[in-house]
């Protein structure tokens, strides 16, 4: 059990700079996700970390100790790769036990380690089994054993579940959730799907070209975006983004001008913005409600059914196209005109620098409005 | 679910196997099509002259007339007269150039193997230069085996060549040494050039094994804390098995019918003559069709028994091997 912790940690490839000095605190027995789109360092952070890349600056401290110059076998960590990595000429058993055999571990030793370790992953029937005679997720198991009988203080993850198809995914995410539970070892886990990111994270970093965005709690991160990168890349469909202009401000509220000439009282605090500077209204697609006299008017473009709830694609002119999400199966048509009614308390205000201001009472965290009432 | 699956598709297969469609037979006559040419090319240059071969090896044929000749069943491989044995199997020097030929596969092919791989490995490896290095390499296996040959006997001369020279400057020897002359050293030569010229020939087979590897499992056992002579020996060597005994068995091949290498470097000796030479001797020299081609359809014969041995030992090796 460690702590990791990066004081400016920077990488370059050559000319190239990846990570532009990261600090970042990561406590004992932590899950930390690094989220974040395709080339945003998050992968090279976590090989950072395993010392399977050098550091180009900065301090890695792992349980204490500064690890920058020891090799990966030192670190006390265990990685899974997203390709599993397994040794295709040995068995499952032989997998999991070679990194043992040079710990001079005795040979009871190493049995009782793989055999609990197989029984925990309850692959205990695989033993004999070449990687090639296994299946996507029962080799990710293995790579997962591989890494516990190391005992590592750190496990670092790699996008272990993006080789998988959907169902196994999501049981394979539960059964590493249930693998910190029960070991309670500090988690590095990198992954660009964020559903993975939200349900499994204690605490969630986002990286954007190789810098943090933020980093904070799933709910934090969703309910508190820190800027506009973060608010976009959390929440699923995308959160809708208006630009707008400051029609007034108040103690703790902003006034915006909408595009279809309605105006809006946002309770953030406006924080040195003034009437008539530019700012980007964010509301995410749960919150827009069609209502009989709302902000906006639009015309739907497209509607996706999805069972339990369904999502409007509506154009409010101009090339300004907003997602609604409504419980529940359509009662609009493509084509068919609404009008949008958006929920102050759960609108976002960004600065044209992408900074967000910081909501009034910002100790509470807005519950999610009820979303059966709206609709009837 | 593998089974439940192979249960299912069972009755499909059985009444498949009873009764072909037209579509199956459609596709195994273009089958057949597709490859009768070569089939009746390899008959013609590869069929005709072994069977052929194998029947003159049991007649008295003569290099004079070849029209004229009879069966004489398996006197050319050992016959009794009065007593006395004779035939190719009596031949002190058949049995010498068989020695002469295994000997030289042996030590020539285990030397390249093991610089093949150091090279291999060394060219596997990134750095400045390296596509140049690797077609550098090439260079001695491109030129004609009859170029080279000529090129080390006169390097290897013992009055004015480059090697004696060298040798008595360092002062490793006090005498040139006749080395291509010397039945002590003249095979030790022939592996040598051998060596020079097919190194990067096993070099090339075996970069190309290496390079089909994942890198993945070499950073696992990193992270593991694997030395890199046991990640060699425990991950690299099982894997590129396969492969390496493909290299060898080409190589073995190759070396066992061993001809102008050795005819040119050692002037036709009877201590270091193969079994190739030894079959044209016969045939041409001695003008004896019959010896000469009982000669080589024992080559034929020992070349195949030695493959089928590599082949069979290489499988109960490759029993623990992924592919």
């Amino acid at each position: 059990m460690a702590d990791v912790v990066l004081k400016n940690v920077q990488k370059s490839f050559g000319r190239a700079k990846v990570i532009h000095g990261v600090d970042l605190d990561i406590r004992d027995g932590e899950f930390v996700v690094f989220v974040g789109p395709s080339g945003c360092g998050k992968s090279t952070l976590l090989r950072l970390i395993a010392g399977l890349e050098d550091i180009t600056a900065g301090d890695l401290f792992i349980g204490g100790e500064r690890v920058n110059d020891l090799v990966p076998a030192k670190r006390g960590i265990a990685m899974v790769f997203q390709s599993y990595a397994l040794y295709p000429h040995m068995n499952v058993y032989d997998n999991m036990a070679f990194g043992l055999e040079l710990a001079k571990s005795s040979k009871q030793e190493i049995d009782r380690k793989v055999r609990e370790a197989a029984r925990l992953l309850q692959i205990e029937q695989l033993l004999d089994r070449k990687p090639r005679q296994l299946s996507g997720g029962q080799r990710q198991r293995v790579a997962i054993g591989r890494a516990i009988v190391r005992d590592p203080k750190v496990f670092l993850f790699d996008e272990p579940l993006s080789n998988l198809d959907a169902a196994l995914r999501v049981q394979t995410r539960i059964e590493i959730a249930k693998l910190h539970n029960d070991t309670r070892a500090t988690m590095i886990y990198v992954t660009h799907d964020q559903v993975e990111a939200m349900t499994l994270a204690d605490r969630i970093v986002v990286l954007n070209a190789g810098r943090i965005e933020q980093v904070g709690t799933p709910l934090e991160l969703y309910h508190r975006p820190a800027n506009l990168f973060v608010a976009g890349f959390i929440g699923s469909p995308q959160m809708n983004f208006l630009e707008c202009q400051v029609a007034g401000v108040g103690p703790g509220e902003v006034l915006v001008s909408l595009p279809g000439g309605g105006s809006l009282s946002v309770p953030v605090e406006p924080d040195g913005v003034q009437a008539g500077d530019a700012v980007t209204l964010g509301i995410r697609p749960d919150h827009v409600r069609i209502g009989p006299e709302g902000a906006l008017t639009g015309r739907v473009e497209l509607v996706e059914e999805l069972g339990e709830n369904h999502l409007l694609y509506v154009d409010a002119g101009q090339g300004r196209r907003l997602t609604v999400r409504e419980p529940g199966d359509a009662r609009h048509e493509a084509g068919s005109s609404v009008s949008l009614d958006l929920a102050r308390d759960f609108c976002h205000l960004f600065r044209h620098t992408g900074e967000a201001l910081r909501p009034q009472a910002d100790a509470t965290t807005p519950t999610s409005p009820n979303l059966t009432s709206s609709a009837a | 679910m593998t089974s439940a699956v192979a249960q299912a598709d069972a009755p499909v297969l059985q009444q498949a196997r009873g009764r072909r469609s037209s579509l199956t037979r459609s596709r195994l006559r273009s089958a057949w099509l597709f490859i009768a040419p070569s089939l009746i090319i390899l008959a013609l240059i590869a069929g005709w002259p072994l069977a052929r071969t194998i029947w003159f090896s049991f007649t008295d044929a003569d290099l004079n007339n070849l029209s004229d000749y009879e069966f004489i069943g398996f006197e050319n491989y050992l016959a009794s007269y009065d007593g006395e044995w004779l035939g190719l199997l009596t031949d002190p020097d058949w049995w010498q150039s068989v020695w002469n030929t295994v000997w030289f596969t042996l030590v020539s092919v285990s030397i390249e193997t093991v610089l093949g791989i150091v090279v291999a490995l060394i060219l596997n490896a990134a750095f400045p230069g390296r596509g140049l290095m690797r077609a550098i390499i090439l260079i001695p296996w491109a030129i004609p085996t009859i170029v080279s040959a000529k090129m080390w006997n006169w390097m290897l001369h013992d009055q004015f060549g480059v090697i004696n020279d060298m040798l008595l400057r360092v002062g490793l020897i006090a005498a040139p040494v006749t080395w291509t002359a010397n039945a002590d050293t003249a095979l030790w030569a022939a592996v040598a050039v051998d060596v020079w010229k097919h190194t990067s020939f096993m070099a090339l087979l075996i970069l190309a094994a290496l390079q089909m590897l994942p890198q993945d499992i070499y950073e696992a056992a990193k992270v593991d804390g694997v030395s890199p002579t046991r990640v060699f020996f425990r991950i690299t060597l099982p894997l590129i098995k396969p492969a390496l005994l493909v290299a060898v068995i080409f190589r073995s091949l190759d070396a066992l019918r061993v001809f102008d290498l050795i005819y040119v470097l050692t002037s036709n000796s009877r201590d270091t003559a193969s079994m190739s030479i030894y079959a044209r001797q016969q045939l041409v020299d001695f003008q004896e069709v019959g010896l000469g081609s009982a000669a080589s359809t024992l080559i034929f014969l020992i070349i195949a028994l030695i493959v089928v041995i590599t082949l069979a030992a290489g499988r109960v090796r490759l029993g623990e091997d992924p592919r």
